[in-house]
């Protein structure tokens, strides 16, 4: 069995770590003093008939860990729960390896892609269980997709699973092999799988979530009615969850293949949530321990994030970087890190910006639809920001005068897109505004053709990067000197997504715009394919509808359109970088969008005593941080303090 | 007399609750957007990516996409029999979510109900007999004071105090040990142990505002004629001041219990919030946040509920202490 892994990975000459893969001498494992001696009592079967013969071998970051203690971190009463997802880990078929660039195989052992990039083979672990101890086999991947997300049960199929309009063919070979089959070649699907999104194929144990399913429960609704839900999705969503809804931590006896399972959950009113070890997890260290080291997860819940900077600077929390992570928090925790006994993590941005400015091209006002359309419009606006002292005054000094897209380091670095117009030159924007026939008002402020000031709203809500707010004020005194009058408009996050993503009756708007190309991710900034891509939503609802809804856009737009499709479609990592390239390079014709500075990193905080986290992460949804980092090989080094 | 009193104000009170339920869901449609909107926008801040479709899919199953009159209908007819429907956010029976917290908030309201009453009462009657002495100065100032400071602000630099220099959490209202073991002595002393320092918190305010409320009433009847007769017949001095003009200046004690009601729900929220009680405030606070509908809408309509019957508790107090208001 040899995986396509040369054509799979991203950086060519690491292939040889799939050499992990080696069964393990199961005799010669080992596991926490809690288990054995739960196995001691006959509470659990031996070791090695709970992972089986094939668990993955994890080489630790520094050195091989010692069993014990708890990693606490601090929870949101609401809507954190993807916080806990970041911990645990999103234990897809595939996942992401430390570094961000390569997708390792994770609850498969193994996986082949045909050259063709149609047919994905996945070879699941002999003897790997379910956290309750039942066996995980190839039927519960074919419940998992045939009959929850093929079947629509509770949700559209998501676009991941379709190819050429058509719904992925899943087949079970043996037990403990399953073959997915697409229509059309989709290159991109490994990297959808490793992406918390993409859980869905090994989300739900067969054996415990059919009882919820009709299908296989005729008496669905006495369960329903006993449980006071509104139907059987309702229970079914409330019972397994789904992959980033909160009652996914919130029911303690739904099988799971995380490190930890949840003997506290995360419900509506709790004031934290405990998960402790899963005996039956399916990852040994390279000295035969059973991973988890760390006894248990511990997440006070805290409503306000200032109480969690408190609890960090008591030192009662061991790592954190959601929530803790503003700039604003930074000098206060830097002050307390001796009393706290932690260290800064860094978050390492994956590339772009945290603030593009998105002109809507697609207004509905034809007279500013056509100004915008404009590029040497958008060039003056670029030319007529002063970056340097943005960054100096409201970023305090942090950044780089950047456009948009990935790093000088990243290989999808596009020099053109990245560095365009970006020198202060207000006299060559004062220049291209005079050529487009933009007089100038009694005020300074230049007038539209029909004589309207040219006058227009950015919107941005303020709660989401307060810092976005002060660079957008300093912006708009420094359009005041080529006469372009923009005021900012703060909104209200939900009145925001209405006006902007879903009404399309906003002018212009901003947006974080952290960006890499890599597969996985949507490149919202160049091609408008997601509701973030605010400058040109009928155009995303064109693209995402096939045509029968929004407006149909410009050739430009469409050929990138079809390139990223092609591009998701390509399997080879060089062939589909050209073609994210191809794309790029079209973007940086029409430079449609512009930013003012590099995303910097963030830092977040871990207690010195934890050993095997390494100094600085990739900080991304998609990766999604720190789980690639395996927080299941961290271990205390030194005892744990605050106990 | 009495009776009618009481039955006419009972009957008063179903239109106005079928008001104020419709207002309620008004006010938690009138924000823009619904739940989904705002659980994208909460994901999004921390930078977690939402699957559109399924958000599509979920706002259709909700009945979000249905005219306002249709999704009340659907709500209101279910609470008539008893189904306050279901939280959007934890996939649960709304009734399940109130009650879970509902013990922990009367024990708080009651306990600062009666921390408020204890200090006011003697403190309010002091400065009112001994007007203009320095114990009065000091209650006067410390009364400000309180009344002055937001109770959040008192929280968050008790916290503050509590972590930097003590090195102790003052937030929430059990030890980790005991926070989700089951009812025992130990938690019940461990309850006591942390919940007075969201009392006295929550208490400063109201038994600021109480004290010169009672010391202003104390003050305009102890100059009364009658009060004077009863000291020229020889009653002394601590008789008299407590079986006349302290027991007409009881009145607003009495009105508190009104207010202490709809207390227990939204039990100063943001203190809440801030020390991280487990009480039902926060989640008030975070269905309102998050648009969760249901959740927000039992809460509301419970809390005007308990209002309407709060006021009606205290009138009928009021009443049997007071002849006067029985007679209007």
């Amino acid at each position: 069995m040899t995986p396509r892994r040369s054509l799979l990975s991203l950086s060519v000459g690491c292939a040889l770590a799939l050499g992990l893969v080696a069964p393990v001498a199961a005799q010669n494992a080992h596991e926490a003093p809690s288990l054995a001696q739960r196995v001691g009592r006959g509470e659990l079967p031996p070791l090695a008939q709970r992972i089986g013969s094939q668990p993955e071998v994890i080489t630790p970051l520094e050195r091989v860990g010692t069993y014990g203690g708890r990693l606490r971190f601090g929870l949101r009463g609401s809507s954190d729960h993807n916080h806990i997802l970041r911990v645990v880990g999103p234990q897809g078929l595939v996942r992401w390896d430390q570094q961000y660039t390569r997708i390792v195989p994770n609850v498969a052992r193994s996986f082949e892609v045909s050259d063709d990039a149609r047919v994905f083979t996945f070879h699941l672990r002999q003897g790997m269980r379910w956290s309750d101890g039942t066996p995980f086999t190839a039927d519960d991947v074919l419940f998992n997709m045939e009959d929850v997300v093929l079947a629509g049960a509770l949700a559209p199929t998501p676009p991941r699973y379709r190819a050429g309009g058509q719904n992925v063919r899943v087949e079970k070979l043996d037990a403990h092999t399953v073959r997915f089959t697409f229509a059309e070649p989709y290159g991109d699907f490994l990297a959808e799988l490793a992406s918390p999104l993409g859980q869905h194929p090994v989300l739900y144990a067969k054996h415990y979530c059919s009882q919820f399913l009709p299908k296989y429960n005729p008496n669905v609704a006495d369960l329903v009615r006993a449980a006071n839900a509104a139907d059987w999705q309702n229970l079914f969503m409330a019972r397994c969850g789904d992959i980033e809804i909160p009652s996914r931590w919130g029911n303690p006896e739904r099988p799971t293949l995380d490190p930890w399972v949840v003997r506290e959950p995360y419900v509506g009113g709790a004031t934290r949530v405990v998960m402790v070890r899963n005996p039956y997890f399916w990852q040994v260290d390279t000295a035969g321990n059973q991973l988890p080291y760390i006894d248990e997860l511990f997440a006070p819940i805290a409503q306000d994030v200032q109480s969690l900077v408190l609890e960090a600077i008591a030192g009662r929390i061991d790592f954190q970087i959601r929530h803790l992570d503003a700039p604003s928090n930074r000098p206060v925790l830097a002050q307390n890190r001796d009393r706290g006994g932690y260290r800064f993590v860094e978050a390492s941005s994956v590339g772009g910006t945290n603030m593009v400015i998105n002109l809507n091209l697609t207004h509905r006002d034809p007279e500013w639809r056509r100004l915008f359309n404009t590029r040497d419009f958008r060039v003056a606006l670029s030319l007529g920001m002063d970056r340097k002292a943005v960054i100096e005054t409201a970023l305090l000094g942090e950044g780089e005068p950047w456009q948009n897209g990935p790093f000088e380091n990243h290989p999808n670095f596009h020099r053109r897109l990245a560095t365009q117009y970006l020198d202060y030159n207000q006299a060559e924007a004062n220049r291209l505004l005079d050529g487009l026939g933009l007089r100038r008002g009694p005020d300074g402020i230049r007038l539209l053709p029909s004589g309207k000031p040219l006058r227009f709203k950015v919107d941005v809500i303020p709660t989401l990067q307060p810092e976005q707010v002060d660079m957008l004020q300093l912006i708009s005194q420094q359009w005041r000197r080529i006469g372009v009058a923009m005021d900012v408009n703060p909104l209200e996050r939900t009145f925001f997504y209405q006006r902007t993503s879903e009404g399309n009756e906003h002018d212009a708007a901003v947006w974080g715009g952290q960006a890499s190309w890599v597969p996985g991710e949507i490149p919202q900034q160049i091609v408008p394919v997601h509701h973030d891509s605010r400058w040109g939503i009928p155009w995303v609802q064109w693209y995402r509808s096939g045509g029968a809804q929004g407006e149909e856009p410009p050739a430009s737009v469409r050929e990138r359109m079809r390139l990223y499709d092609q591009a998701r479609a390509t399997v080879d990592p060089d062939a589909r970088r050209a073609l994210m390239i191809r794309v790029a390079d079209i973007a940086a014709e029409e430079f449609e969008v512009f930013s003012v500075s590099k995303a910097l990193p963030t830092y977040g905080i871990v207690s010195t005593g934890l050993g095997n986290v390494p100094q600085a992460m990739p900080s991304s949804w998609y990766y999604p941080t720190p789980a690639p980092t395996l927080p299941q090989a961290w271990f205390w080094a030194t005892p744990q303090r605050g106990r | 007399m009495l009776l009618a009193f009481i039955v006419r104000r009972i009957l008063w009170t179903v239109p106005f609750l079928i008001a104020v339920s419709l207002v309620s869901f008004a006010l938690i449609q009138a924000p823009p957007g619904d739940y989904l909107t705002s659980f994208a926008a909460t994901l999004a801040a921390s930078g977690d990516e939402v699957d559109q479709g399924r958000l599509e899919a979920l706002r259709e199953r909700y009945g979000l996409d249905q005219p306002f009159l249709v999704q009340y209908w659907r709500w209101i007819s279910g609470v008539l029999q008893g189904d306050f429907g279901i939280s959007f956010e934890w996939q649960q029976p709304v009734a399940n979510l109130i009650w879970e917290r509902m013990g922990l908030s009367v024990c708080l309201a009651l306990g600062t109900l009666l921390f408020t009453w204890a200090v006011a009462f003697p403190v309010g009657i002091y400065s009112a007999v001994r007007k203009y002495s320095i114990g009065d100065y000091v209650a006067t100032t410390f009364g400000f004071i309180g009344l002055a400071t937001p109770n959040f602000l008192i929280a968050l630099v008790l916290m503050y105090i509590g972590v930097i220099y003590f090195g102790s959490d003052v937030s929430g209202l059990f030890s980790e040990e005991y926070q989700n073991a089951p009812w025992s002595w130990g938690k019940v002393l461990d309850l006591l142990a942390h919940l007075w320092i969201p009392v006295i918190i929550l208490g400063t305010s109201s038994s600021a505002s109480l004290i010169r409320i009672m010391r202003a009433n104390l003050l305009d009847e102890l100059h009364k004629p009658y009060v004077v007769t009863a000291r020229a017949k020889g009653l002394s001095e601590f008789t008299l001041l407590m079986r006349y003009p302290v027991r007409l200046a009881l009145n607003p004690f009495v009105s508190t219990i009104g207010w202490a009601f709809p207390q227990l729900i939204s039990g100063a929220v943001i203190t809440a919030f801030v020390l991280s009680l487990p009480t039902s405030g926060p989640l008030l606070l975070q269905a309102l946040l998050a648009q969760d509908m249901y959740l927000a809408g039992a809460f509301i309509l419970l809390l005007c509920s308990l209002t309407v019957v709060g006021m009606l508790v205290s009138d009928i107090l009021l009443a049997l202490i007071d002849p006067r208001v029985r007679y209007q």
